[in-house]
């Protein structure tokens, strides 16, 4: 009882710390991909309602060994996609993780991912605040 | 009489079309031999560009974001095409890998029906991948500071369009809308046919 008490205080806490920080993640998704798929994309909009940028630094997720930050473009033509170390989600605005621009993008698990699943992420910002996402595996288009 | 001479030469020479998304090139380009092999192991040449309208795309299969949401985009326009009646032969649907070190035909073959059953993947021996897209000016180059195993590729994000005589017709470079694409296909056959 006492340790659960101590969880539900830990996750009380760590919600108010969400709350506190002004980020609203919302439309959270995986790509699905073919089974032999080796990579996969995630995508979402993070708001940032705070009146301090905020920068995300790293993701992560139990259902993948890890997860980059990444960002497609076409320059002259020629795709690229770019490892990037962060993101800003400026005061008072958002950034839109989409296809063809900034996304995530993890390894493939051994489980294929189906339209439907669900993934847990784990979003961090410079200034240590954790944010909690689950993303929905969708077919698209 | 000025009329009917203006009348007779939109009579006789067909206008091209305004185009919101292709260019056409001023003349179809035939291409040089090059070999590659489709995901089911056979023989790929010039010859199965023959005969029927072909969209390609480049791009690998360990591309999570470009190259999925391309053959999407394609997979789209091919169900807008299934569904006009004015089309006879669907067009085919080729995905040209700029990574076959990684890309075999068995991956490809796990990899491009899943988004429409008419698409083709193709790879290769690397130079003869090259033979291809120098022909077509499409670029791809491993990207700098990638790892041995899990490297990127950057690579032209143009979709090309080749009529039924092998030729290199016309361009789709991006963003590209499959609505579009399938309208300006249809007034690029239009205005090939009325040509022929």
């Amino acid at each position: 009882m006492k340790r659960f008490l101590m969880a539900l205080a830990l996750s009380a806490s760590s919600w108010l710390a969400v709350a506190d920080s002004g980020i609203l993640v919302e439309d959270a998704w995986v790509r699905e991909a073919p089974p032999s798929a080796r990579m996969l994309a995630a995508y979402m909009i993070i708001r940032n309602s705070s009146d301090r940028d905020r920068v995300l630094v790293d993701v992560e997720s139990p259902q993948f060994s890890h997860v980059m930050l990444h960002k497609s473009e076409v320059v002259d033509g020629v795709a690229r996609m770019l490892h990037q170390d962060e993101i800003l989600v400026p005061a008072q605005g958002s950034v839109v993780l989409e296809p063809g621009s900034y996304h995530l993008m993890m390894p493939a698990p051994e489980t294929h991912l189906s339209a439907g699943d669900t993934v847990d992420f784990t979003l961090t910002f410079a200034n240590g605040d954790n944010v909690q996402v689950q993303a929905e595996v969708r077919k698209k288009p | 009489m000025l009329l009917g001479i203006v009348l007779l030469g939109a009579c006789s020479r067909p206008q091209a079309p305004e185009l919101s998304q292709g260019t056409l090139l001023p003349s179809a380009k035939p291409l040089l031999e090059f070999e590659l092999i489709d995901h089911q192991g056979r023989p790929f040449t010039p010859g199965n560009l023959q005969g029927r309208w072909s969209f390609a795309f480049f791009g690998y299969t360990h591309c999570p974001d470009v190259c999925p949401t391309s053959l999407s985009m394609l997979a789209q326009m091919q169900r807008k095409l299934e569904k006009d009646a004015a089309l006879n032969t669907l067009p085919q649907l080729l995905f040209f890998s700029v990574d076959p070190q990684r890309d075999t035909p068995q991956l490809l073959a796990e990899f491009v029906p899943y988004f429409h059953s008419s698409v083709i993947g193709v790879t290769g021996d690397q130079q003869q991948i090259l033979k291809l897209t120098r022909q077509l000016g499409i670029l791809y180059a491993k990207a700098e500071g990638s790892g041995s195993e899990d490297y990127l590729v950057d690579h032209s994000a143009a979709i090309i369009l080749f009529d039924p005589d092998g030729k290199l017709h016309a361009l789709f470079g991006v963003p590209h809308d499959p609505t579009l694409i399938a309208n300006d296909f249809m007034a690029i056959k239009h205005y090939y046919e009325e040509l022929q």
